[in-house]
């Protein structure tokens, strides 16, 4: 132990400083004229856990609206900034994340999420805080509904859009006695409700339920239930690791073969992630990267995002990527239109104001709830990637206006009060 | 009602046996050196995705099936010789915490390493569709993974039982010092050991993957389910992993079948009403931990 070279001493300040190197504390640091300098917006996403792959492409689609307004030189002479923050697919993370963005970097709004919970964490943090918060990716009717404010506003579908975009078509495809393979949360009794209100105007009938707890593995014990009331359709209801999981084993017993199968939503994701066998039915599509339904003839916009995504990312852009660049891109503009970084400002010059975008058409956060009035689709799921492309996997067949599928102005009123100050 | 039931035991008994090789695994690991290897989701993780890889490499599936656990296993024994051994001599939530670091690092790494997004892997065609047994159809890789998990579990009873390096496996977890004086190497054993248990965790690693899905969390899942299994069968008890295993797919499918909304929680129950009557599990020794 003579020949020790490096003393006590000698230990501590070189490992303290490679540990501040690493971990990059002078991060840390205020770093000084910075703050007046960019216009922060906080990202809330769940960039670990089962909603991983959803947060990147929506951040992803943050990114490409930041880049390109920072480009033509930033709001009011200064540079956007996104501070990000992961707040786990969990209410109470997300809600003190929210509190950190706002109090320590000062950020002049919110935006993200995945999980409808988590939505509504946030949702209710920052209208205390009086911040604007964009749900781009929490669909439940909440949201924009019982549990609306006046500084939230919400860019993908409600649950509600999800189930009248698909509930007709669906029936009139394939008939009207349903097997439904239901999340048992909040998220899957408003999708069950959506359901339950459009097949009760046909005179439809729901010949089975099963009620799978969130993060189900084995499906086996809902589907052997399947032949005993032979359903016209099985309309599958979960989302995300669940729906892989439950394709994958209805292709094993058989079933997709056997029922035709559809939903009221799909994401590119989760298909992917799926076998070719396991692909399959009819679903709602929030946006898709190659139709001309979903993007608008000659819309220069939007055959932009989409290459400069492939160029960017090396694939192509998912309803979660058009998620984040409109609401991004959105919200932003707003703060270029109006000259403000107010939230109160914000939220009155957002709402009500046609926009064109990515998508066919022109779209408005409508006034009464602050959701996005936007057309939904209907795709087809095939189980190769058409023309080459591994990516393709949908085949879009229809539109649904947005005034068609979500609840009237007059219905909203009776449960959204937006309260402003 | 012999329609819903009978392929509900059998779904059961699949589930069942997916738990009780889990269990194994954990149970081996456990008797022998008192880790509580939290990390044991990431082995099966890993296994799957290596076999993903293997595959779309151009590898059979039966190939990826035996090789992709080996590879599993190699990475388990260098793990247990730099991190598990030197907290051996500790008390054990010491490697309880250091195996659930692991464990979240590992799910890190399998996200940058494949994707944030699950990858589409599936049985090979042989094994696909239904076999009809007259008043039910049933999937035919159930059949196999079912027939695998049962071969697996008769070669460890009898590597375990009748071989001369099992019969010393087993010495060593009743007194590891006299096993150590009487010219055994244990450090080999313990890695042998811990092999043992990432291999059972790798062949139901790429069978869960080829049933299932496959994502960087796709294990974890299933790691709570042999941890419940590991307690009701009683710490110590291989044997005890297997029936309990087997109970708790029974369990939680005739819950399914008759109240789906308790599903979840009916394995929790099994596991309180066992720890009342008895508390060291169905065939589990006296204080395991001293």
């Amino acid at each position: 132990m003579t020949r020790r070279s490096i003393n006590r001493r000698t230990f501590v300040t070189l490992a303290g400083a490679g540990t501040a190197a690493a971990f990059g504390i002078p991060a840390y640091l205020p770093r000084i004229g910075e703050a007046a300098d960019t216009i922060k917006i906080g990202l809330v996403e769940p960039y670990t856990g089962t909603y991983a792959a959803l947060a990147e492409n929506e951040t992803r689609g943050y990114e490409m609206a930041v880049d390109a307004w920072n480009k033509r030189g930033g709001v009011m002479g200064r540079k956007i900034e996104l501070v990000k923050e992961d707040v786990q697919a969990d209410p109470g993370v997300g809600a003190q994340k929210a509190r950190k963005l706002v109090d320590q970097d000062k950020v002049v709004a919110l935006a993200g999420t995945v999980s409808s919970a988590v939505s509504l964490s946030i949702g209710g943090v920052s209208n205390s805080l009086g911040t604007l918060f964009m749900d781009s990716g929490g669909h439940s009717d909440a949201v924009t509904g019982a549990s609306c404010h006046w500084n939230v506003f919400r860019t993908c579908h409600s649950t509600w859009m999800e189930t009248h975009a698909t509930g007709n078509f669906l029936a009139k495809r394939f008939g009207k006695k349903w097997y439904l393979i239901t999340p048992d949360y909040a998220f899957g009794h408003a999708l069950e409700e959506g359901f339950k209100d459009v097949l009760g105007k046909i005179g439809g009938q729901i010949v089975g339920d099963a009620l799978t707890p969130l993060g189900t593995t084995d499906f086996s014990s809902y589907l052997t239930k399947i032949d005993a009331v032979k359903p016209d359709a099985i309309i599958v209801l979960v989302q995300g690791e669940d729906y892989t999981n439950c394709l994958k084993q209805m292709a094993q017993f058989g079933l997709l073969k056997k029922y035709p199968v559809g939903g009221p939503q799909v994401e590119l994701e989760p298909v992917l992630s799926l076998p070719p066998a396991a692909r399959g039915g009819y679903w709602g599509v929030e946006w898709y990267y190659k139709s001309e339904l979903t993007l608008g003839k000659n819309n220069k916009q939007a055959q932009q995002f989409v290459a400069d995504t492939i160029k960017r990312y090396g694939q192509p852009p998912t309803a979660r990527n058009c998620f984040g660049y409109v609401t991004g891109d959105r919200l932003i503009a707003t703060m270029a239109e109006a000259k403000t970084t107010d939230s109160t400002k914000l939220a009155r010059a957002i709402e009500g104001t046609r926009f064109t975008s990515i998508f066919n058409g022109s779209a408005y956060y409508r006034k009464e709830d602050h959701q996005l009035m936007w057309p939904m689709w209907i795709g087809k799921i095939t189980e190769e990637g058409a023309g080459g492309d591994k990516f393709n996997l949908f085949d879009i067949l229809d539109t649904e206006p947005a005034d068609a599928i979500e609840q009237s102005v007059a219905e909203k009123e009776k449960v959204c009060k937006l309260g402003y100050p | 009602m012999l329609h819903d039931l009978a392929p509900q035991l059998f779904n059961g008994l699949v589930l069942g046996a997916f738990y009780a090789i889990v269990a194994l695994g954990l149970s081996l690991i456990m008797n022998l050196t008192g880790t509580i290897n939290m990390a044991h989701g990431s082995f099966m993780t890993l296994a799957g995705y290596l076999a993903y890889s293997l595959v779309l490499r151009g590898t059979s599936f039966w190939f990826a099936l035996l090789a992709a656990p080996l590879i599993a296993v190699m990475v388990g024994v260098a793990v247990e010789r730099t991190l598990v051994r030197p907290l051996y001599r500790r008390e054990p939530f010491y490697s309880l915490l250091m195996t659930f670091g692991l464990s979240l690092i590992a799910e890190e790494a399998f996200r940058l390493i494949w994707g944030a997004n699950g990858v589409p892997f599936s049985p090979p065609a042989a094994l696909a569709g239904t076999v009809s047994l007259g008043f039910m159809s049933f999937p035919v890789f159930r059949i196999f993974i079912a027939v695998v998990l049962i071969i697996a579990i008769a070669a460890l009873a009898f590597f375990l039982t009748r071989t001369r390096y099992g019969l010393r496996l087993r010495a060593a977890v009743q007194d590891t010092e006299m096993i150590a004086a009487l010219g055994t190497n244990t450090q080999v054993l313990y890695a042998v050991n811990f092999g043992l248990g990432i291999f059972l965790a790798g062949i139901a690693g790429v069978l869960a993957a080829a049933m299932l899905g496959l994502s960087s969390t796709s294990g974890n899942a299933l790691l709570m389910p042999a941890f419940v299994t590991v307690i009701i069968g009683g710490m110590g008890s291989l044997f005890g992993s297997v029936i309990g295993g087997l109970l708790i797919g029974l369990t939680i499918s005739m819950t399914t079948l008759f109240i789906p909304a308790a599903s979840e929680v009916s394995m929790y129950i099994l596991m309180a009403i066992v720890l009342m009557v008895r508390p060291r599990g169905l065939f589990g020794e006296e204080g395991i931990f001293g």
